[in-house]
């Protein structure tokens, strides 16, 4: 049974992407210890040009209109916004710590993690004025935010803690023990789970309650997880074990398990189905083929962490370079 | 090609500390680890470095020679302890957690910390020019911190174990009293925050900064010349401030890597010539005992500023 889901979900895969070209656009990797941010042409995979940054940023995302990409610079207490068909540098502007950071899906609310000042800081998304600011046990690492964008939970990486903020009334919801060390956060399917460093396991809570309901096996030391483009595959990167696991995101049950050593972080999905992986330990980002098990690296700076592919930007080879 | 020391901290982190950190329930300290990793690596690199090229000279052209070198090794196991083992850690995570609350809490009164980044936008991404420029800013502010720790009483108590050692090598450079150190990390710490020196920014180029400062230390015949001298210190410029007349306030060449700061305040003396070191005044403790006994007996020193008891100060 194991070995016919399997097939099938390699079928699903090379079907999915047997016609996709090679993919083109511009992707942004960050370079934690750069500091800077890579940019690196999709189609040829090379890195093209840096970005310096302040200090040591971590995450990027999309503004709601696309217009820019925003890359937060924790230590350096900046956020950065640059082009992101071009990487040209829009703006820098000062922001307490902001490690890892989203977007309400109603684009009311940005939230903010500031993992070593042990705040969650809540933003108006249109004004960038804080509205809100939770203090927490301990370094608020991942966040997701329920469909109805009223609550966003965050995990405390260095507790055992899943802690929910109720956005309508800006008070906490709850803090509730799930895991050793809680990385990674995502909803699906009307729960929320975490990934837990601390375990080989994602933890599925019931957003009411906190209540841990369910484990789901993925690797040693299970780290960040992703919904992948088509919402099918749940892709969970293991940090310890240096693996990335595929699992059914409708079942929950895990298909495949891919080798990606270097301690798998950030990934991104290419139109031509590769799964772009950052590696913090080994200075470069692996391309995996989910199709064969096989990858490719690219090299960039160091201690690379987010990422993100922008398919429909210009050939960096007509780029300014300035 | 990465980084080799960054690909080496990956490895061994990946394959030594995570192992270790899963097994005992500790991953919330992986980003320490890592860090950690990448410190200690670069200061076996100083280690090896400085030993490969220090040893040589010393033995090439020797200020002195010594029936044995036993008092040598405490300063080997300062140099170890604080260049690869946990003293590295310790000023990272602590330096590392300072500058992020205070600099976290002036933009959130609206605005960036100073850097001279910052200020000098220019230098965003100049990773070399930034560095020399922070460098000459930490050397100026060591070159103060050091004046001051041989003015005091109190501080030259616990400065005076740096200045005991009577057979000074290379390896001379760290031994210093843990308590000087916390001192020099506070003042350091004060002084990077207002400027902003990025932390494990620029590990190669501290290497090659500190590879100076051993070098300094040398028991050997080796000047610069008399523009050299005055660009760089050497082991003759910096022998002349470890001399037996020039230990307390009588001293002089308080510089740690550039001449510049002696020469504007007046407080150079390129006339003393390969001088014997030490500090006659010292516990015999200070000089020739054991790690601890050190650390004891400058403590003892320190204590005894405070109760009004005479301390030698200097010659």
């Amino acid at each position: 049974m194991r070995r016919l889901t399997v097939l099938l979900f390699l079928s699903f895969v090379t079907a999915s992407f047997a016609t996709a070209a090679r993919a083109g656009g511009i992707a942004f990797i960050i370079n934690s210890r750069g500091p800077s941010v890579s940019i690196v042409d999709m189609t040829t995979q090379k890195e093209v040009r840096r970005i310096p940054a302040l200090r040591e940023p971590h995450h990027l995302m999309l503004t709601p209109d696309h217009a820019s990409l925003m890359i937060g610079d924790t230590a350096g207490n900046q956020m950065l916004f640059v082009d992101p068909n071009t990487g040209a540098v829009q703006k820098r502007v000062p922001i307490s710590d902001p490690y890892q950071f989203a977007f309400s899906p109603n684009d009311k609310f940005l939230v903010v993690n500031g993992l070593a000042r042990n705040q969650v800081d809540v933003y108006d998304a249109a004004t960038m004025k804080l509205i809100k600011r939770f203090p927490v046990v301990a370094t608020p690492s991942h966040l997701a935010y329920s469909p109805d964008s009223s609550t966003v939970f965050v995990s405390l990486q260095d507790s055992d803690k899943l802690v929910a903020f109720d956005l309508n009334t800006m008070t906490e919801k709850w803090t509730v023990p799930v895991g050793k060390t809680p990385a990674g956060v995502l909803w699906l399917n009307g729960t929320v789970l975490v990934a837990d460093m601390g375990t080989d396991h994602l933890a599925q809570v019931d957003p009411a309650t906190g209540k841990v309901i369910a484990t789901i096996q993925t690797g040693r030391g299970a780290h960040n997880l992703f919904l992948s483009p088509d919402h099918k595959i749940l892709w969970v990167n293991n940090r310890e074990g240096g693996t990335t696991a595929a699992v059914d995101a409708t079942t929950l049950k895990l298909i495949r398990s891919y080798a990606i050593p270097g301690g798998p972080d950030d990934m991104d999905f290419a139109p031509d189905g590769k799964i772009w992986i950052t590696r913090r330990f080994a200075e470069s980002v692996a391309v995996l083929d989910p199709a064969t098990g096989k990858f490719e690296t690219i090299e960039v700076g160091r201690s690379p962490h987010g990422l993100f592919l922008n398919p429909k930007a210009p050939s960096p080879a007509v780029v300014s370079l300035r | 090609m990465g980084d080799p020391f960054d690909l080496a901290a990956g490895w061994l982190q990946e394959y030594v500390l995570l192992p270790i950190l899963y097994q005992f329930g500790l991953m919330n300290w992986e980003d320490v680890t890592y860090n950690w990793a990448l410190v200690a690596l670069y200061g076996v690199a100083q280690v090896v470095v400085t030993f490969a090229v220090c040893l040589p000279l010393e033995r090439w052209r020797p200020v002195e020679r010594w029936p044995d070198s036993n008092a040598v090794w405490v300063d080997v196991l300062y140099t170890v302890l604080s260049r690869v083992g946990v003293l590295p850690l310790v000023t990272y995570v602590l330096f590392y957690h300072t500058q992020v609350v205070v600099t976290g809490w002036m933009a959130d009164q609206g605005w960036v910390s100073p850097t001279l980044e910052g200020i000098f936008p220019i230098l965003l991404g100049q990773q070399v020019v930034t560095f020399i420029l922070y460098a000459i800013v930490l050397d100026f502010a060591d070159y103060g911190r050091h004046w001051l720790a041989h003015q005091f009483r109190w501080w030259w108590a616990l400065h005076a174990l740096h200045h005991a050692q009577r057979q000074m090598t290379f390896w001379s450079d760290d031994r210093n009293h843990i308590l000087d150190d916390v001192i020099a990390f506070l003042w350091f710490g004060a002084i990077a925050l207002l400027i902003g020196v990025p932390p494990l920014q620029f590990p190669l180029l501290v290497l090659v900064l500190r590879f100076l400062e051993s070098l300094s230390h040398a028991n050997v015949r080796l000047s610069f010349g008399w523009l050299g001298d005055r660009l760089l210190i050497s082991p003759r410029f910096h022998r002349a401030h470890h001399g037996i007349r020039a230990a307390g306030d009588t001293s002089c060449n308080y510089g740690a890597v550039l001449p510049w700061w002696d020469l504007l305040f007046g407080t150079a003396d390129f006339t003393r010539d390969y001088v014997r070191t030490g500090d006659p005044s010292a516990e015999e403790a200070l000089a020739t005992g054991t790690y601890l006994q050190q650390q004891i007996a400058g403590l003892r020193r320190f204590i005894g500023t405070f109760r009004r008891r005479p301390v030698r100060h200097g010659m």
